[in-house]
C-alpha cells in the first residue's frame, strides 16, 4: 500500500487553504476545490529547529 | 529489444494433443477462459483455437516438479515432450518499430454490491454469460442458471455496470457493452424464443454500421429496453429468483421485475501490465488510464514516443472493426517509417555542450522520452533522434550546458525584456505553452471573447521550458504579475513534461515568499486549446491581480530579485585533473 499523507494546500488565486489526502507517487492535477484555479501551493511543514 | 519467452515445458513440436497427459493429471483447477465456470488440469491446451494447438504445463499448478512427486504426465507422453526443465528463453531482437497491442481488462463488479454479484449465484457477468451460451462453453451451449441448472425464462441485462460511472472512478464509455447486449438479447431469441428479456439502460449508443438495425431487430424479436438503472436486486432464498427495482426514467415509474437471472454487462478497464509497457517505453496515460496518442485527430495511431504506434483497446474502449482499422493504419505507419530508409528529426531539440555539463545528470532525469543519456563522471549527451523538444532539460540545467534551437535561454530572456521595457507596470506576463494555452487564446480570439489588453505572451513549446530564470527575469524586469500556462495533465504532448513546471513552480512560490514577494502575484493555470473561455477568464482575474500591485511593491520585488554573483560550476574530479 502506498503511504498517505494530509497534507495543506494554498489556493495563489482566492486564497482557499485546505487539506487533502496525498498519496506517495501520486500523478493527480490540482484544482482549487472553491474557484478551480490550478495555482495550488503545496505548502511544506516547517522541520521543528534544531536545538 | 529483449523478449521472455516463457517455459511451456511442453515441446509443441512433438505434442500432438493425444490429451493422455490431462486425463491422468490428478490436479483440477479453475478453467479461467471458461471464466471459471468448469475446470481443467494442470497441463491443457489454453482454449480450443489454441495455437500451436499443443498443451502447456502450468508449474504453478503442477506437484512434479516440487520435489519430483507425480510425474504421471511425462510417464504417458508416448512421444517424451514433456520436459520439467524447461527454461524461460530471452531472445534479443533489434527493431525499429515498436506496436503496442497489450489489450484491456474486463471490470470486476465485485465492488458494486448493489447488484449483488458476489451474493447471489445466478447474478453473472457478460463475459460468463458469453461461455454459457458458447457451443464450445462449459454446458455446451445450453444456457442454464448456476443455481440449479434449469433454463431461465426471464432475463435482466443491466448495462453500464463499471463505465459511465464517476462514483467508482471510470466515468468514460466503455463502447462495446450496449451492442454486446443487443447480441445477447438476439442469441437468446434465436436459441429460446420463449425467453422473456429485459434490459435496463441508462443509454443505447447504437452508433456503427447496421448497429441500429440490430437494435431494432432485438426490440422486434420481443426484448424490453427500460431506462433506467436497478438500484437494488433482493433474491428469494427458496425460487433463487431475482426481484429488480428501478426507476423506469421514461414512465417516471418505479417498478419491481422478478427475473429468474441478472447479466452484469461489465465495462472494460485499462490492462493490468499498462504501467509496466509505459515504464519501458514511456508512454502517457489519459485521465481515464488508458495509453495516449500523440495527437487525437492528426496521430491517432502514433505513441508520443516515436517509433512506437497503437492498435487496438490499449489506447481507448473500441469494438473488433475499429480495432481493425486501426491495426491496418499502425502496420502502415511502421511500415512507413521502416521503409523510409532514413526518418527526420524535430528543427526543435536540446544540445548539450560538453564543456560547460557538470555531469550532474538531472536533465537525464527530467527527460519524459528518456532522450539523454548520462553516465557517471561523463557529460550528458542527447539522442536527438527521440527528443521531442519540450525544453524540460534546458530549463532545468542550473549551468547554461542545454540550448534549447530555436527556444534558446537568451532569446527567451530577450523576449521578456524587450516586452517589459516600457511601461511593466501596466503589462501581465504570460507564458503560454504551444500546444494548449497559446491555442486557448486563439481560442478566445476567434470567438471574440472580451478580456482585459493588458497581457503580453509569450509562446514556448512547453510550459516545462519556462525556466526559474526567466519568471525571475519578468519580475526584475518590473512585471506586476506572471502567469505560467500549459496544457491540462492528461494532454501534455510532451507525456508528462508539465510535471516539471509544477515542482518549478513551487520552488517559485517558496523563493517569492522568502525574498518577501507576495507569492500571488506568480500564477499557474492549465488552458487547452478548447478552453477560450477559461482564459479569457484568467486573463480577467489576472488583471484584478495586476491593479492590486503598486509601484512600490514593483520597486521593493526588483530589489529583492537581484541576481546573486553567479556560482562556477562545479567540475568534476574527472575533468579537474584533466584540466591540471
Amino acid at each position: 500500500m502506498a503511504e498517505v499523507t494530509t497534507e495543506t494546500f494554498r489556493c495563489m488565486m482566492c486564497g482557499h487553504e485546505y487539506q487533502e489526502k496525498v498519496e506517495k507517487g501520486e500523478d493527480k492535477e490540482r484544482s482549487c476545490p472553491k474557484c478551480r484555479s490550478n495555482s495550488i501551493w503545496h505548502l511544506k511543514k516547517k522541520r521543528p529547529a534544531k536545538e | 529489444m529483449k523478449i521472455r519467452k516463457k517455459a511451456r515445458y511442453v515441446d509443441p513440436g512433438l505434442c500432438n494433443a493425444c490429451e493422455e497427459c490431462a486425463k491422468v493429471c490428478p490436479v483440477v483447477k479453475p478453467d479461467e477462459f471458461q471464466m471459471g465456470l468448469s475446470s481443467r488440469k494442470a497441463i491443457y491446451i489454453p482454449f480450443p483455437q489454441a495455437v500451436p494447438c499443443s498443451y502447456i504445463l502450468n508449474m504453478d499448478d503442477c506437484l512434479g516438479n516440487n520435489p519430483i512427486a507425480c510425474g504421471k504426465c511425462a510417464d504417458v507422453c508416448e512421444k517424451k515432450a514433456i520436459d520439467y526443465d524447461d527454461q524461460d528463453e530471452i531472445i534479443e531482437r533489434e527493431v525499429g518499430a515498436i506496436i503496442v497491442a497489450i489489450g484491456m481488462d474486463v471490470y470486476d463488479p465485485t465492488e458494486m454490491d448493489e447488484y449483488g454479484y458476489t451474493r447471489f449465484e445466478n447474478v453473472i457477468t457478460s463475459m460468463e454469460f458469453e461461455r454459457l451460451i458458447c457451443a464450445g462453453g462449459p454446458t455446451a451451449g445450453h444456457f442454464v442458471r448456476p443455481s440449479d441448472h434449469e433454463r431461465p425464462k426471464r432475463i435482466g441485462f443491466i448495462q453500464c455496470v463499471g463505465s459511465r460511472n464517476p462514483k467508482i472512478g471510470r466515468p468514460y464509455c466503455s463502447n462495446i457493452c450496449c451492442m454486446n447486449t443487443v447480441k445477447d438479447t438476439l442469441l437468446l431469441a434465436d436459441h429460446y424464443p420463449d425467453t422473456d428479456n429485459y434490459v435496463f439502460y441508462q443509454d443505447i449508443r447504437a452508433f456503427g454500421k447496421s448497429f441500429e438495425d440490430m437494435f431494432q431487430r432485438s426490440k422486434e424479436a420481443g426484448t424490453k429496453f427500460i431506462r433506467g438503472l436497478p438500484g437494488d436486486i433482493e433474491e428469494d432464498p427458496e425460487t433463487r429468483k431475482l426481484t429488480i427495482t428501478v426507476e423506469n426514467t421514461t414512465s417516471g415509474r418505479l417498478e419491481r421485475h422478478e427475473l429468474d437471472m441478472v447479466v452484469l454487462s461489465v465495462g472494460v478497464v485499462p490492462p493490468k501490465d499498462r504501467d509496466k509497457v509505459s515504464g519501458l517505453l514511456t508512454l502517457s496515460k489519459t485521465s481515464d488510464g488508458f495509453f495516449m496518442e500523440s495527437h487525437p485527430k492528426l496521430k491517432p495511431v502514433d505513441a508520443p514516443t516515436r517509433g512506437v504506434f497503437f492498435a487496438g483497446f490499449c489506447e481507448a474502449p473500441k469494438d473488433i472493426k475499429d480495432s481493425v482499422c486501426q491495426a491496418g493504419a499502425t502496420a502502415s505507419r511502421a511500415g512507413a517509417l521502416l521503409n523510409a530508409g532514413e526518418i527526420s528529426v524535430e528543427a526543435i531539440t536540446s544540445r548539450i555542450d560538453e564543456e560547460a555539463c557538470t555531469q550532474c545528470g538531472l536533465c537525464a532525469a527530467v527527460c519524459p522520452y528518456g532522450a539523454i543519456i548520462w553516465r557517471k563522471g561523463e557529460p550528458a549527451v542527447v539522442v536527438e533522434a527521440a527528443c521531442a523538444g519540450c525544453g524540460a532539460c534546458g530549463a532545468t540545467c542550473q549551468f547554461g550546458a542545454i540550448t534549447m534551437r530555436h527556444f534558446t535561454d537568451e532569446q527567451l530572456i530577450a523576449q521578456v525584456r524587450a516586452v517589459l521595457a516600457e511601461n511593466p507596470q501596466d503589462k501581465v506576463f504570460v507564458f503560454a505553452c504551444n500546444w494548449c494555452s497559446y491555442a486557448g487564446g486563439d481560442m478566445a480570439g476567434i470567438s471574440r471573447m472580451q478580456y482585459p489588453t493588458t497581457n503580453r505572451v509569450i509562446r514556448t513549446m512547453c510550459s516545462a521550458r519556462v525556466s526559474e530564470e526567466m519568471v525571475l527575469e519578468a519580475f526584475r524586469c518590473g512585471a506586476p504579475a506572471v502567469l505560467v500556462s500549459g496544457c491540462h495533465y492528461a494532454d501534455c504532448h510532451y507525456i508528462n513534461a508539465n510535471r516539471q513546471t509544477v515542482k518549478r513552480m513551487q520552488r517559485l512560490w517558496n523563493k517569492l515568499d522568502k525574498a518577501g514577494v507576495r507569492p500571488e502575484r506568480l500564477q499557474l493555470e492549465w488552458i487547452s486549446a478548447a478552453e477560450g473561455q477559461k482564459f479569457a477568464k484568467v486573463m480577467r482575474q489576472m488583471e484584478e491581480i495586476r491593479e492590486t500591485v503598486t509601484m512600490e511593491e514593483i520597486e521593493h520585488t526588483k530589489q529583492a530579485l537581484k541576481p546573486k554573483p553567479k556560482k562556477k560550476a562545479p567540475k568534476s574530479k574527472e575533468a579537474a585533473a584533466a584540466a591540471s
